[in-house]
């Protein structure tokens, strides 16, 4: 693997009264997809706006592609979707998005070709001479996606690329992403979904109150948590369940989502006690599947904020 | 270079397509046209013959000879001419004057409408009015300045006549010593004749003025707006992952200022054409060829108009860029009129300055106004248009703005730079100036 893309060393930034990035480290390798996850208010947002040079850290430093040059200098080589979405409003939307590629230094009517071409991938070629402010929502987040792409770059930053999209568009925009790391090409994005994250990232890195919690590729945060997992789904008598759960011989922790749930099984423990204990008692199951960890699942026992898990009250203490 | 030639490709672009820049474009000269002739309009409200009732109660004659001098005025002259008055004369004592005076007042009024005894006024000439000159005037049409002078000098000129007359002086030789003399005035630059009368170089001056000010004050405020505009729409931050602050600043700042240069030479356009078929137009829109004449609007000579065009171009960078550093200070409009008051006033002053001028251009204030870069873009071409500017003033102005424009722009890519990724507070004075320093 060949030097980093980004690479973000010991930097904090403090805003008026809050730490919001505290001595963190990441390193972006070149080519595939990284994840950046984490609750609302981790510092995602702050940590890709330091990486963009908007925002200055107050310590540490930031590198791209291990070059001396800020992110302004390297612009042509960077594309951008920043969190909080904006267009004009009033411009035509092929307009607009031969603007952005004019900024970013590419020639007027290669702009234009471009912008034509990614109107037409993105469905909406017949927009291209309608006002920005015609647009629904998610017409004008894939406007402003194509203004991030047009001058194929070989970084791509996108803060929260898939809020705000329904399942077709956000199905559309994961393709381009997933195809741009296949060209080898890099892309950074942040997100707070997890089961998007773990299809989609080839690494990750969680951050929690402006702090690194875990990273690597996934595989490797994975084994990292360690455990042996199992998912269950109910099917009928979910209540006779309860008993068996809650026992901490058998179970570390549990994510519990009503009809099904996703535990860690205590050390020294076997799927196959659960199995039987589970089956003795006369639950339904629909499911039982011995499993890695979800991401989701490592997220809530390292940061423990997801206010759906119930941690048990035993070892809450062990799994922070 | 490129980058700010798409930004300023951007703004100019954005802006001359819109309806609102049509509209304005299409408005303004007919609202300065409105403002020229509608004053003309009413001020020549005394073109139409003025029916005068002359009460004598003089008892010394004095009611004929003003009578026929009032006969032998006439609105404009040669064939055209019409008697300007329609006098009757009224004897009366000083027993019955008062009497016989109000029931000629009681029968004035709006007399156009009215029959045969309606009078727009009513004259009354009194036992004193040959010695003092004293003498009163009732009428509808007291109000115009114009009209009561010329009322006073004709009845001058009677009185004058029946004084040498009483003193001996011989009928004809009074007719010839009371002929007027009929001025035109002419306006001399650097010892050429520029072919402008003198009312046509205060018109100019005027309307250049006028266009001034509201083109620098409009389209510097829009500036502000649309600075602000990104900011709300968060494409700011777009923006500066690609381009420097300066670049934004400059690209916004030419841009706007071009559209603006695009309006004015539409405007100027038309005042030519308006100026060489001025009488024409003045024709289709009712007015008299002597109201028309008053008011044409001069041919703009070419110096004048480098010197104009200049001015505008420095005058609206300087104030363009002060303006998009208030609006990137600020996240509301509102908020940033707290600020911009202070930039607008700077304006207006120049503008004002500009009214002083017209009567002084040579003077002190206006020599020393043309020299301060807030406000010479206002003093110097008005000064330029009324007279003979020194070339070396003129350099030494335009050195100072230029000197002046760079350390507006330095100034305001300061506040730029740290200002358009600011939300939420407004910055502390003490804040700005840690921004403008670091």
């Amino acid at each position: 693997m060949s030097a980093s893309s980004v690479s973000v060393e010991a930097v904090t930034k403090r805003f008026a009264g809050h730490v919001a990035v505290s001595d963190l480290s990441l390193q972006v390798p070149s080519g595939g997809i990284y994840g950046l996850l984490g609750p609302n208010g981790a510092g995602k947002s702050t940590t890709i706006r330091l990486i963009m040079s908007i925002l200055q850290p107050d310590e540490g430093r930031i590198a791209l592609f291990g070059a001396s040059g800020n992110s302004r200098d390297l612009s042509a080589r960077i594309g951008y979707l920043p969190e909080e979405r904006g267009l004009y409003k009033k411009m035509k939307v092929l307009d607009h998005l031969v603007f952005l590629g004019e900024v970013k230094g590419i020639a007027r009517n290669d702009a234009r070709k471009r912008a034509l071409d990614w109107l037409e991938r993105l469905d909406i070629g017949d927009w291209a001479q309608k006002k920005v402010e015609d647009l629904s929502k998610g017409m004008q987040q894939k406007v402003q996606f194509a203004g991030a792409l047009l001058h194929e770059p070989e970084l791509v930053i996108l803060d929260e690329p898939f809020s705000g999209l329904d399942p077709i568009n956000a199905q559309t925009m994961k393709d381009i992403v997933v195809e741009i790391a296949a060209s080898g090409r890099t892309v950074l994005f942040s997100t707070h979904v997890m089961e998007q994250a773990e299809r989609m990232c080839d690494r990750v890195a969680i951050i929690a109150r402006g702090k690194l919690v875990v990273d690597g590729t996934v595989a490797q945060v994975k084994a990292d948590f360690g455990g042996r997992h199992v998912a269950l789904g109910f099917s009928h008598d979910r209540e006779r369940a309860n008993a068996v759960l809650a026992d901490p011989r058998l179970i570390a922790r549990l994510d519990d989502y009503g009809a099904s749930a996703e535990l860690k099984m205590a050390d020294g423990a076997d799927p196959e006690q659960l199995l039987a204990a589970l089956v003795s008692a006369g639950v339904g199951l629909r499911r039982f599947e011995v499993v890695e960890p979800s991401l989701h699942a490592i997220f809530v026992a390292k940061v423990g904020v997801d206010p759906d898990a119930t941690p048990l009250p035993a070892v809450a203490g062990a799994a922070a | 270079m490129n980058k700010t030639l798409a930004v300023i490709r951007r703004e100019y672009v954005e802006r001359v397509r819109t309806k609102a820049f049509l509209i304005s474009t299409l408005l303004l000269p007919v609202f300065m046209l409105a403002m020229a002739v509608l004053p003309a309009l009413l001020m020549s409200g005394g073109d139409h013959t003025s029916r005068v009732a002359v009460v004598d109660a003089s008892g010394s004659g004095l009611g004929q000879p003003v009578l026929t001098t009032l006969d032998a005025a006439t609105i404009g002259d040669g064939k055209t001419a019409r008697p300007r008055y329609e006098a009757m004369l009224f004897p009366a004592d000083a027993a019955n004057l008062a009497q016989v005076r109000d029931g000629l007042i009681a029968k004035s009024g709006f007399a156009k409408g009215k029959g045969r005894d309606g009078w727009d006024g009513v004259l009354v000439l009194d036992a004193d009015t040959l010695s003092s000159g004293k003498l009163r005037y009732y009428g509808d049409d007291v109000g115009s300045p114009e009209g009561m002078n010329r009322l006073q000098r004709e009845i001058s000129k009677a009185l004058a006549g029946v004084r040498l007359a009483k003193a001996g002086v011989d009928q004809s030789l009074v007719a010839k010593a009371m002929a007027p003399a009929d001025m035109d005035t002419a306006k001399v630059t650097d010892g050429k004749l520029t072919g402008q009368s003198g009312e046509a170089s205060f018109a100019l001056a005027y309307a250049m003025g006028f266009l001034l000010y509201i083109a620098i004050i409009s389209y510097g405020s829009r500036t502000l707006t649309s600075v602000i505009e990104e900011k709300n729409s968060r494409i700011m931050e777009v923006l500066t992952s690609s381009l420097t602050p300066f670049q934004m600043l400059m690209g916004k700042v030419l841009g706007v200022g071009l559209a603006g240069l695009t309006q004015m030479g539409i405007w100027v356009g038309t005042a030519f054409v308006l100026g060489s078929q001025g009488p024409h137009l003045a024709g289709a829109f009712g007015m008299g060829a002597a109201a028309a004449g008053k008011f044409a609007i001069p041919s703009m000579p070419p110096a004048l108009l480098v010197v104009f065009l200049l001015y505008f171009a420095l005058g609206f960078l300087i104030y363009g860029s002060l303006y998009a550093a208030i609006g990137a200070m600020c996240n509301t409009i509102q908020e940033a009129q707290q600020y911009a008051v202070f930039v607008t006033m700077s304006i207006l002053v120049g503008f004002m300055a500009m009214f002083g001028l017209i009567n002084d251009p040579s003077g002190a204030l206006g020599t020393t106004m043309s020299f301060i870069p807030f406000f010479a873009p206002f003093t110097m071409p008005v000064r330029w248009s009324m007279t003979a500017v020194p070339p070396l003033q003129l350099a030494l102005s335009l050195g100072l703005m230029v000197l002046g424009l760079m350390a507006c722009v330095w100034f305001a890519a300061r506040i730029y730079r740290t200002g358009i990724l600011m939300y939420g507070k407004k910055p502390t004075w003490g804040e700005l100036w840690r921004w403008i320093r670091a």
